[in-house]
């Protein structure tokens, strides 16, 4: 069986918003597997986005721990999170969040070379091939499509080969033609790089794809929760 | 209708950028209200009363001893009535002596005939009038005579070849408000003394002066007119007050007209910044905007509410500039300490106020008519899809900038009241202005397309092209103020290094005027050791080639006019700071070795005339004709303050002339007040100048005026500062967002930090440069072509400032941002709500 690469105990996050008080997790414990594809499924203010975010080390558990290849990382600092965030994890927004000023090349390259890699504009120029954007590469993102920024984000995510990449609502801003060919994007990049992909989406029909669905409901694991 | 509530909502949501445009509005006032007022007071106190300036009614000045035919014509209208009161006075410099030590002191005499001051006051200590204290075999002096003589009232001083006894001190004079051009100080002497200090000879420094007070104020015209007919033209000037000219007004308006050029510059920097909070605002209000616009808001409900918003920061930061401008005003007779007389009227008034707040609304409106049509551009569609709407550049377009320039124009005549310059002022900053805006987008072009250097140095490059970033504004308001500040430093400190510092060690210090013929000898055996002597003939230039030298043709070229009377001088040789432009030497040789009727001239006078070599010059010395041929054209390599002469002719030729000496030494300084002392004992007519002193005081006042220049330019530096800040606020987002993104990838605060640390220093030293390249081709286009001294660029001083700019705007640019770093990527994502 193949080693753990994500593990939760007993997560809880609570906003405060004035004097009110928020319960958005409540206990929540999981484990992901290296190479899975998991679906995180549910409700609007289910809490799917939340329990991502906190998994893949942008946001903190109010409670709780979080293990990321066996590295606890519930209280590491922004710094000490960053090279997780950049070798890691890779990210895949809804709303795709583009680097505006950078065109799509210099997106996609971006991570590698944050991190000193000489062959960034390489992998980039191999990446975008795959996903037929080598020709848009010098647009900036407000000149592509919801489709091609999404597909520049997936490429940027990818660029450093990131054990576990994370998506919230990928297809959530995107038609239906352009959000299958997203989620075959992914599907088939976790196929072919045995990478573990967690989606947060409330799309049936991408959780028909995954290994295995986690159902939040109310902030609290419904099912899903334990690897058959 | 007006939505009270969506106004008062609206305004507190953009709060920090309304009050950026607060600030701009006040600091385009401020100085502008403050010199408006300022100018006034100096009227009022100094220069307003044109009478009391100059003496009298009508002014007769001349450098000899008033002709026969003059003074009969006005003892005519005396006798007639006409003229109630003529009186002559004498003024000149001399070296003052303590009776009692061996104190020297070089001070402006006056020798006045009863009834001075015709009009304006001479105030003395003791609060007598002039004519109670001032009796033969007295003197009244300033009070610098006193304090550098060691003397005391009633003490008696060596003036000329008599001793007179000091009666009283002079507290304030109107005809000399202030002691600017002066090379000593005053010393009032009563005519009846005049034989008896027997310092008025011939060809001595004499200003012969007669004033006239007219019984009928509409008959002075008339009256002058009559006068000039009887004046010997070319030595003799009469003047009414009304057309006679004051160094001292001269010296104020030419001051505050620059002063309030600069001002001006300022208040359009500050216009500039003005432009850019309000579209800052307007860019944060876009979402809201459309929304209000899909909710069926009308165009012209924006419109009124904006303006109405505008109007009222407008009128807020009018009346914080107009108050800030009358504190200044307060605050400016310590600015301008020396050059101002003691105990000004410096007075606060509502016209003042009244005219800044018209002037701050007129500015308001010229600078946020483009921005507010933003407005226009703002489709309810905008909610689905943010982006930039660039509007068509039709006609209309170009018409409302042509309208704004116009409009700009009229204002900035009416504030110079001055229609050319004020023509020339719009047109060199809209070309300064232009020629920034455009290296600017070049250099941000180039940024965008640089793709190597570290990763963050190239993000920053990036960066600085960020919608709804100010870069261009910043860089322009920046670099034009910084270049007009460091222009102003370059000129000053060319022309102090040129006409002061630069003047050489060795070179003679002490220059004696009026040295008589038959006292030649006596002077050197006296003087001893190394003394260069010139002999100097009064003359005219009367003709150029035949053509003759007209006063009105003339017309002051390069500050000097062909009309005055010239300095003649005779010798074979070149003097040390003097080289040969043209001729092969200063005299030609015939065949017999034989020099003819010839003469150098210096490069300087040959450009005021367009002399060329061979022309033949006219000259009238001292009522006998000369004409002498252009043989040579000579320039000089030292300094400015060294001695020289236009024109030089064989000595053969001048030697039987009537003439003076004038003796340059070089003496150790501590030596100079003993050798004044046995100089002015020996030949009280003799004029001695301690040029070290004097080129000091020169010196002193260059600095000071370059100070309240540099004072009012600075204003223009913080314009640029509230552009940086208000872009840094109305690009907070796009900051977070970026920050957040890079945090997202992997990024530590330190990279963050150093993208913005690059972004600002890239702004600082866009700006800088720029203003260093335009300030350096400005100071070697005004040294070369307008002051023809020797360029120095002085690279250090433009260093620091270089890196002074960068220093500010690195730390004003990061301190703003540095709350970007605490952001959590999280927090932001979920505030954005995934937009």
């Amino acid at each position: 069986m193949a080693e753990i690469i994500v593990e939760t105990r007993g997560l809880e996050k609570i906003y405060t918003i004035g004097d009110h008080q928020e319960h958005i997790l409540r206990d929540v414990s999981l484990q992901i597997r290296t190479g899975e594809f998991v679906v995180i499924s549910g409700s609007s203010g289910s809490g799917k986005t939340t329990l991502l975010s906190i998994l893949s080390g942008l946001d903190r558990p109010t409670s709780g721990t979080i293990l990321l290849s066996g590295r606890d990382i519930t209280g590491l600092s922004e710094d000490q999170l960053a090279p997780l965030r950049n070798v890691e994890t890779g990210f895949v927004f809804q709303a795709f969040h583009l680097i505006p000023s950078l065109n799509a090349i210099e997106n996609v390259m971006f991570p590698a070379e944050l991190r000193g890699d000489r062959q960034a504009a390489g992998k980039a120029e191999a990446l975008l091939r795959r996903v037929g954007l080598w020709e848009r590469r010098s647009n900036y993102p407000q000149q592509l499509s919801g489709g091609e920024k999404q597909r520049v984000a997936i490429c940027r995510a990818l660029i450093n080969g990131p054990k576990i990449v994370f998506a919230d609502e990928p297809t959530g801003n995107l038609d239906s033609e352009n959000s299958r060919g997203i989620v075959d994007l992914l599907a088939g990049l976790h196929r072919e790089q045995n990478t573990t992909l967690v989606l947060a989406t409330h799309s049936p029909e991408i959780a028909r794809r995954a290994d295995r669905v986690i159902v939040l409901h109310d902030g609290r694991l419904a099912e899903g929760a334990e690897n058959s | 209708m007006l939505h009270r509530r969506f106004l008062i909502r609206e305004l507190w949501q953009g709060r920090i950028q309304a009050l950026i445009f607060v600030f701009c509005v006040a600091l385009s006032l401020a100085t502008t209200v403050a010199l408006n007022g300022f100018s006034r007071d100096v009227d009022r106190s100094i220069t307003g009363d044109a009478q009391a300036l100059h003496g009298g009614d009508i002014i007769i000045h001349s450098h000899y001893p008033l002709s026969p035919g003059l003074r009969e014509a006005v003892a005519g209208q005396v006798k007639d009535g006409s003229v109630e009161t003529a009186l002559a006075t004498y003024e000149f410099y001399s070296l003052l002596r303590s009776v009692s030590s061996d104190a020297t002191l070089f001070a402006n005499l006056m020798v006045i005939e009863e009834g001075y001051p015709l009009y304006g006051r001479v105030e003395l200590q003791s609060g007598r009038t002039l004519a109670q204290a001032l009796k033969a075999g007295d003197v009244v002096v300033a009070d610098e005579v006193l304090g550098r003589l060691g003397l005391q009232v009633g003490d008696r001083l060596h003036v000329g070849s008599t001793d007179l006894r000091i009666a009283d001190v002079v507290v304030h004079e109107s005809a000399r408000p202030v002691d600017l051009f002066n090379l000593g100080p005053r010393v009032f002497v009563a005519a009846a003394d005049i034989e008896a200090i027997d310092l008025i000879k011939t060809g001595s420094r004499v200003e012969y002066d007669m004033l006239l007070k007219v019984k009928k104020a509409e008959e002075v015209d008339g009256l002058a007119a009559a006068l000039k007919g009887s004046a010997v033209s070319d030595q003799e000037r009469v003047e009414t007050f009304r057309t006679a000219g004051s160094r001292i007004k001269r010296f104020f308006d030419n001051l505050l007209f620059f002063l309030s050029l600069i001002s001006l510059f300022t208040l359009l920097l500050a216009g500039i910044g003005m432009q850019s909070s309000l579209t800052a605002l307007l860019r944060e209000k876009e979402m809201t905007l459309a929304i209000i616009k899909a909710l069926g808001a009308t165009r012209a409900f924006l419109y009124r509410h904006y303006l109405l918003l505008a109007l009222l920061l407008g009128l807020v930061g009018s009346l914080l500039g107009s108050l800030a401008g009358l504190l200044l005003e307060k605050f400016l007779p310590l600015l301008f300490a020396d050059l101002l007389p003691p105990g000004g009227s410096f007075e606060f008034s509502v016209f003042d106020l009244v005219e800044g707040l018209a002037l701050g609304l007129a500015v308001v409106v010229f600078f946020t008519y483009l921005p507010l049509s933003r407005l226009n551009r703002v489709k309810p569609a905008a909610i689905f899809r943010r982006q930039e709407e660039n509007g068509g550049r039709g006609t209309v377009y170009f018409l409302t900038r042509l309208a704004g320039l116009v409009f700009l124009t009229i204002l900035v005549v009416l504030q110079l009241k001055d229609l050319e310059i004020g023509l020339w002022f719009v047109g060199g900053s809209i070309v300064l202005i232009l020629v920034i805006s455009l290296l600017t987008r070049f250099a941000l072009g180039l940024c965008r397309r640089w793709t190597a250097g570290p990763l963050s140095l190239r993000l920053a490059m990036k960066s600085l092209t960020r919608p709804g970033n100010a870069s261009r504004s910043i860089v322009v308001t920046l670099a034009s103020a910084l270049s007009v500040l460091l222009a102003i430093f370059l000129l000053e400190n060319n022309l102090r290094q040129t006409f002061i510092e630069s003047y050489p060690a060795d070179a003679p210090n002490l220059f004696c005027l009026d040295i008589q013929k038959d006292q030649r000898d006596g002077f050197l055996d006296l003087v001893g050791g190394d003394v260069q002597l010139f002999p100097v003939v009064r003359a005219r230039l009367r003709t150029i080639d035949g053509k003759e030298v007209v006063r009105e043709r003339d017309a002051v070229r390069r500050g000097d006019s062909l009309t005055r009377e010239f300095n003649l001088t005779y010798r074979d040789d070149l003097l040390a700071d003097e080289e040969l432009l043209q001729g092969r030497s200063m005299f030609r040789k015939d065949g017999r070795g034989r020099i003819g009727l010839q003469v150098s001239i210096l490069d300087t006078v040959a450009e005021m005339g367009d002399m060329k070599m061979g022309d033949v010059l006219g000259f009238n010395i001292q009522g006998v004709p000369l004409e002498a041929e252009v043989t040579s054209i000579r320039t000089r390599t030292k300094s400015k303050l060294y001695p020289f002469f236009y024109f030089v002719f064989p000595p053969e030729f001048l030697e039987k002339a009537p003439q003076t000496y004038f003796a340059a030494v070089h003496r150790d300084k501590a030596a100079i007040p003993a050798l004044e002392n046995r100089i002015v004992a020996t030949y009280a007519n003799i004029s001695v100048i301690n040029m070290a002193e004097t080129a000091a005081e020169l010196g002193g006042l260059m600095q000071r005026l370059s100070a309240i220049i540099t004072f009012f330019a600075s204003f223009s530096l913080l314009a640029g500062a509230l552009i940086l800040v208000s872009s840094i606020l109305a690009t907070r987002l796009a900051r977070v967002r970026e920050a957040v993104y890079y945090k997202i990838l992997g990024a530590r605060s330190d990279f963050v930090l150093s993208v913005f640390f690059y972004e600002n220093l890239l702004i600082g030293l866009g700006s800088a440069a720029f203003a260093v390249g335009l300030a350096q081709a400005a100071n070697w286009a005004v040294c070369r072509f307008v002051l023809e001294i020797a360029v120095r660029p002085n690279w250090p001083a433009s260093l620091v400032m270089v890196a002074a700019t960068m220093t500010l705007v690195v730390v004003l640019g990061v301190v703003s941002s540095i709350f970007i770093l605490r952001q959590r990527p999280a927090d932001f994502l979920r505030e954005q709500g995934g937009e």
